[in-house]
């Protein structure tokens, strides 16, 4: 039987406390409603995003015409309409000016209908794809308009046929895949293929098939179905989620980075109603202990908290979703041009029910455990104010334990995939047991303290105060600002590590195989500053005396020393290298030939300062001294070697020269014509429109994964505020009693602020560290991107988190400072 | 391990070398040991085609040239020099490094990446031919394999590509293949998947159709030595 | 001179939308060394008094004189020397801070003082009200009298001129209260101080130097 008057009272009765849980709960629930619902709009346009830039959902790949087996199943699989198809034939030509007077290798893409699938083909004319290439035209990439000057409806001779241009394309959905061109783009219809008389035995033709898979759940099936049908090692079969590309890569992260903040957020939710919870509890302890001795069980109150408990945590969950909503609306509004377009900030209705559910099991679990150990409570021990011993049963490591598997569900269930989310328990598991560790010994620390001033030791005493919530405020905090920093030093280096690689002055013109011989004149050709890559190809035979066996090494994993390297030569330092060992690029006091090494091969065969490598360069055996090894500070577009020689020992090997510069658009066709007339060996690659690709969605990526992190950390940053001020009455009673034995309103401003300095500073110093350790962890194994510890943003971030907690400290006791002691004097006495 | 960075590197030097180079080429001890057998030195300079792409060392065909040469009685060595996405100009960059190797006779097997690059077949033609005069005036045996480009390309650029070879050797009066690849481009079976690189049994291909001339070159050699 | 002087003390206090006078025009005169018992039923504004005497709670009308200056609207800050040095408090329920030891809890008023001496006058105190056994305990692992005996000589060790006592043994069982009473007595007796003490108990109410009885509010002088 419930008593609902009973119910009501407990409520109204303390109200201050039953609002703040509300708000506690409140503001746990509108983070993981904002996090999660924006996580999951943001992950399926991240999944269109990357359909979008292979045009499809299954992409199969050969460079021969397809296998009959394949050709079979693919035909059986359209024919249930179970895949739509196109296929793509994609070559190089070389094509001509009607009059024959230029030609001009292109980069040929033989479409049927359908292409592409996801994303467009923007036009300059902004006509339709579809409706402007038919049989008879073609559309061009802008170059070869200016490089073979000519303009829209002439006519290029391309194989066998004569073909009108009939549009400029400005930007292709699925360039990024791939990245490098030879020649400019030309899309040809495949009703034209036959009269083009290109593709033949002999020929040299990259075979695609894409297909649009009527049902997305039905992908990974279908994908697999045409992967037996294919030949093995020839017809590659992938869908847009396998499909290794950059962005993948990217993509991947940024997913992982979001369920990591869904996690993260789950955490400081959980720590946020813990603390309400346990500020309502400990008000209510008297009331429990006075119920007991006028007769009621101990499951009479477990029920009937449990009920208060729940109906304050279920009207906490309603007004976060409502907060949650309305906050997906002022964010709409305010970030409309800043957020991707596709992301909407919509919360969808099984996301609110969940979330409903989530606060309600999440209250009734946090509250069962310490009622349970409230209901063997002696009420004489609570009218004494005595220290609780709390009496822990096998009931007690049950719910505890429950309790435990109930967040590790809701951790699978945030990451959905068993290995990740078994990480993610261990280490927040861990997170949270290092954390209680690290704060017992701070603590014991500090209690050893002897400090010679009043203040200060008013303060130390402060944090040991008997029943005092010390340790586990400071558990708490710690996880939550650990939670914090590493969201955003995570933050901090996926942007530098991905974004960053794409600076605006990245170089958008490659140019290729220049000839030692044209070194001098190619830099005037250029007409600007350059760095040149000499570029000398060769082998490792031996690596400190052992031979390297090829075969063997060819099993390794990842890169192998068995390969061709291609190996450079210069005295100096990239800008973006720096030397983990050793003191410079060489050694001035070694007679002995020598190389340096990247850090990244070093690791291969543990290789270090004074090791021996043997090269074969051309034929010529070449025994060389590890003078220094390299990293490099920052991914980037920028060339990098693994091995690089001092000038005078590969000067005379043969080498071609690379270079990457930086041109503006518009210079790129007049500069590209020079060079390839005045050097017709040398290559010039363009990426300009593949960096512009790669840029735009990068910059999209960048800002949505800034906004969550901002996000997260205010939320983070207001649940620890509700927990601290959550904790506020026990320390006013304290300013009372300094009050009336005559201190002023300084001491005891002295004395909060050091005490809060304590535990900010503690707290913040003890999570600087832990999410340190994590995000490096989770940069190297997960992302597997360099790690940098932003050293200065993290002290300040130290500095911000303590003056945060003085300042809360501060206005939480600033009432108690200027009113009069008596007033707070009665509250407690009729406590 | 899956440096994206790394990978883009390789990426574009891949791209430079257009046949990135072979990820298990050994070193074989006959290469080191640069002496030459009784007989002379044979150096086979070209793109990967001679280096061997994506097969082990003692597939290509300059070892398998050299193995089939013991078996009919010659005893000469078979130097590989060949460099994966290497064009004629690198070729001629480096054919005085390459002249250290004091070959008796050259194979010179180059070309193909300039056609896939599309360069004008006029220089690949110079080219050539001053790779060829340089030899000669060595005293060099020189055969140069004639090379088809890619029927992808058009029939302007391939048959323009095609009359390079025969020019130059009748020019320069060098032992000419007329086709390098004959019999092996365009069949799968004895490519890779790219559809460019021989395997093993193309190059046994390679080698059994090339031989002929090879021996033409070894007469004319063991001619001058009798000359001197 | 008079210790303390009130003059047409008045508190009211609001609760919701009713006004509750607690104490209405309230005037009393406390000479130095005088022993006053404060007296009246519950409710009927005792405690109120004494913080209003004292300086803990400011009133709604009226003044407050302490060594004839006047404290009503004293900054809280400038009351804190005078509840640090003139004054004593000794409470009903205590109210020792609970995160220092009895030891502490005495020496502190004399350490917010810079009293050299804190410590050894500390201990002393406690020796003297029979505690120095128990100097390194926590509040919460005292009895009740224990409690009230450490507050009591918190609330001595400055000095103080006047010490208020608020029903000192309203939490205690007769025996403790008994001795609690006789250590204030002695201290009273000893030191000259003035002493205002709510009680209930008969037997030291007729100890006392004066007498006075609160009626809802007001001060019956037919008492």
């Amino acid at each position: 039987m419930l008593h609902v008057h009973f119910i009501l009272r407990q409520i109204s009765r303390s109200r201050k406390q039953a609002a703040i849980f509300v708000l506690g709960a409140a503001l746990a629930i509108v983070t993981l409603v904002g996090v999660n619902g924006f996580a999951t709009s943001i992950h399926r346009a991240l999944l269109k995003d990357a359909r979008t830039l292979h045009g499809a959902d299954i992409i199969i790949r050969s460079n021969h015409e397809f296998s009959r087996a394949l050709s079979n199943a693919l035909a059986r699989l359209a024919q249930t309409g179970a895949v739509a198809g196109a296929r793509i034939w994609e070559f190089y030509s070389v094509v001509r000016t009607e009059d024959d007077q230029a030609s001009l290798l292109a980069h040929l893409k033989v479409v049927e209908p359908g292409y592409p699938f996801f994303g467009k083909v923007k036009l300059r004319s902004r006509r339709d794809f579809a409706r402007v290439l038919i049989g008879g035209q073609i559309v061009v990439a802008p170059e070869v308009l200016s490089r073979l000057r000519l303009k829209l409806g002439d006519r290029l001779h391309v194989g066998g046929a004569r073909l009108t241009i009939a549009d400029v394309v400005l930007q292709e959905p699925d360039r990024p895949t791939n990245f490098f061109s030879l020649g400019p783009r030309i899309f040809i219809a495949a009703a034209d293929l036959q009269r083009l008389d290109l593709v033949h035995k002999g020929s040299r033709v990259r075979y695609i098939h894409l297909l649009k898979v009527d049902n997305p759940r039905h992908l990974n099936r279908l994908a697999h179905e045409l992967e037996a049908a294919a030949e093995p090692g020839v017809e590659r079969v992938t869908t847009f989620k396998t499909a290794e590309s950059r962005l993948k890569r990217f993509f991947d992260n940024f997913l992982f980075f979001l369920s990591l903040i869904g996690i993260f957020t789950l955490l400081l939710a959980g720590i946020g109603i813990q603390s309400a919870l346990n500020a309502f509890l400990r008000e209510k302890e008297q009331t429990i202990a006075i119920m007991k001795t006028v007769g009621a069980t101990g499951s009479f109150f477990t029920r009937h908290y449990v009920v208060v408990l729940v109906a304050l945590g279920l009207s906490g969950t309603i007004i976060g979703l409502l907060g949650g909503y309305l906050l997906q609306v002022i964010m709409g509004l305010l970030l409309g041009d800043f957020l991707p377009e596709n992301v909407k900030l919509i919360i969808t209705g099984p996301e609110i029910l969940r979330s409903l559910g989530l606060g309600v099991v999440v209250v009734a679990m946090f509250s069962f455990l310490p009622l349970y150990r409230l209901r063997d409570l002696k009420p004489i021990s609570i009218f004494r104010k005595e220290l609780v011993p709390p009496p822990k049963g096998l009931v007690y490591y049950l719910i505890a334990a429950a309790l435990f598997l109930f967040f590790t569900g809701l951790v699978f269930w945030q990451v959905r995939a068993i290995r990740p989310g078994l990480y993610f328990v261990l280490g927040v598991t861990l997170l949270i047991l290092v954390t209680a560790v690290l704060a017992e010994f701070v603590l014991r620390l500090l209690k050893r303290l002897r400090l010679p001033s009043l203040v200060l030791r008013q303060a130390l005493k402060g944090l040991f105060r008997p029943r005092n919530a010390t340790r586990s405020i400071l558990i708490a905090l710690t996880a939550s600002l650990a939670a914090i920093f590493s969201i955003y030093l995570l933050e901090c280096n996926l942007d530098a590590a991905f974004i960053k690689s794409y600076p605006p002055d990245a170089p958008n013109l490659f140019f290729l195989d220049i000839q030692p011989s044209q070194h001098l004149e190619f830099t005037q050709a250029l007409g600007m500053d350059a760095e040149y890559y000499p570029i000398v190809q060769g082998k490792i035979l031996a690596v400190k005396g052992e031979r390297i066996d090829a075969r063997r090494e060819r099993q390794r994993r990842g890169d192998n020393l068995g390969r061709t390297f291609y190996l450079t030569y210069r005295n100096h330092l990239l800008q973006d290298e720096v030397i983990v060992q050793g003191q410079q690029l060489f050694r001035p006091d070694w007679d002995e030939r020598q190389v340096s090494v990247m850090d990244t091969v070093a690791e291969i065969k543990d290789m270090g300062i004074g090791d021996r490598i043997t090269f074969k360069i051309q034929g010529i055996a070449l025994e060389v001294r590890i003078a220094s090894i390299r990293t490099r500070t920052r991914e980037s577009l920028r060339p990098f070697f693994y091995f690089v020689f001092p000038e005078d020992t590969l000067r005379e090997a043969p080498q071609t020269i690379f270079t990457a510069v930086r041109v503006a658009t518009p210079a790129i066709p007049a500069l590209q014509t020079t060079i390839t007339k005045k050097f017709p060996n040398i290559s010039v690659i363009d990426v300009t429109a593949t960096i512009a690709t790669f840029a735009r969605i990068l910059k999209r990526l960048s800002r949505v994964i800034r906004f969550f992190t901002l996000f997260s950390i205010v939320a983070g940053v207001l649940i620890i505020l509700s927990s601290i001020s959550a904790t506020r009455w026990a320390r006013i009673r304290e300013a009372v009693y300094y009050k009336i034995l005559g201190a002023k309103a300084a001491f005891v401003k002295k004395v909060f602020a050091l005490e809060n300095l304590f535990l900010g500073a503690t707290s913040a110093v003890l999570a600087l560290l832990l999410s340190q350790t994590g995000s490096w962890l989770i940069c190297r194994s997960v992302f597997h991107i360099p790690y940098r510890p932003f050293v200065y943003a993290s002290l300040l971030l130290v500095l911000a988190t303590v003056l945060l907690v003085l300042l809360v400290g501060l206005i939480t006791s600033l009432a108690i400072l200027r009113g009069k002691p008596d007033s707070f004097l009665r509250e407690q006495t009729q406590e | 391990m899956n440096k994206p960075a790394a990978r883009f590197a390789v990426t574009v030097l891949v791209l430079m070398a257009l046949f990135p180079a072979g990820c298990q080429q050994d070193a074989g001890p006959e290469i080191e040991d640069h002496r030459p057998l009784d007989d002379g030195t044979i150096v086979a300079i070209g793109d990967s085609l001679t280096e061997g792409y994506e097969v082990a060392p003692e597939e290509a065909y300059p070892a398998e040239l050299e193995r089939k040469l013991r078996r009919q009685g010659y005893s000469y060595r078979v130097i590989n020099a060949g460099i994966s996405g290497e064009t004629s100009s690198g070729v001629l960059s480096r054919i005085q490094w390459t002249l250290k190797l004091k070959p008796d006779i050259v194979i010179l097997v180059t070309g193909a990446n300039d056609g896939l690059r599309g360069i004008d077949p006029q220089l690949t033609a110079t080219n050539i031919d001053a790779i060829v005069r340089q030899l000669k005036a060595r005293n060099i045996t020189v055969i140069v394999g004639g090379m088809q480009m890619v029927r992808n390309l058009g029939k302007d650029y391939t048959g323009a590509f095609a009359r390079i070879y025969p020019a130059v050797a009748q020019k320069r009066g060098v032992i000419l293949i007329p086709f390098f690849l004959a019999g092996v481009a365009g069949n799968p079976q004895l490519n890779q998947a790219d559809g460019i690189h021989p395997t093993a049994e193309g190059y046994r291909v390679i080698v059994a159709n090339i031989f002929p001339y090879v021996v033409e070159a070894l007469k004319e050699h063991q001619a001058k030595i009798k000359k001197n | 001179m008079n210790m303390i002087e009130a003059r047409q003390m008045t508190k009211t206090y609001t609760i919701g939308d009713r006004q509750i006078c607690v104490l209405d025009k309230v005037s009393l005169a406390v000479p130095a060394g005088e022993f006053l018992v404060v007296k009246g039923s519950s409710g009927s504004g005792k405690t109120t008094l004494l913080s209003l005497l004292s300086g803990l709670d400011k009133p709604t009308a009226g003044r407050v004189f302490l060594e004839d200056q006047d404290i009503t609207d004293t900054k809280e800050d400038d009351l804190a020397p005078l509840r640090n040095g003139l004054i004593g408090f000794v409470f009903q329920s205590f109210h020792l801070v609970p995160s220092l030891t009895a030891l502490e809890n005495v020496m502190f008023p004399a350490e917010l003082a810079h009293d050299p001496h804190a410590r050894e006058k500390a201990h002393h105190l406690l020796k003297r009200v029979g505690l120095q056994g128990r100097a390194d305990n926590f509040p919460h692992q005292l009895s009740g009298g224990e409690k009230q005996r450490a507050a009591m000589c918190r609330a001595l060790i400055n000095h103080p001129k006047i010490i208020f006592a608020d029903e000192p043994t309203g939490n205690l069982d007769s025996a403790n209260g008994r001795a609690v009473l006789e250590l204030l007595l002695e201290f009273h007796r000893e030191r000259q101080t003035t002493l205002v003490l709510v009680t209930h108990n008969e037997e030291i109410a007729k100890v006392a130097d004066r007498m006075v009885v609160l009626l809802d509010g007001r001060m019956d002088h037919g008492g």
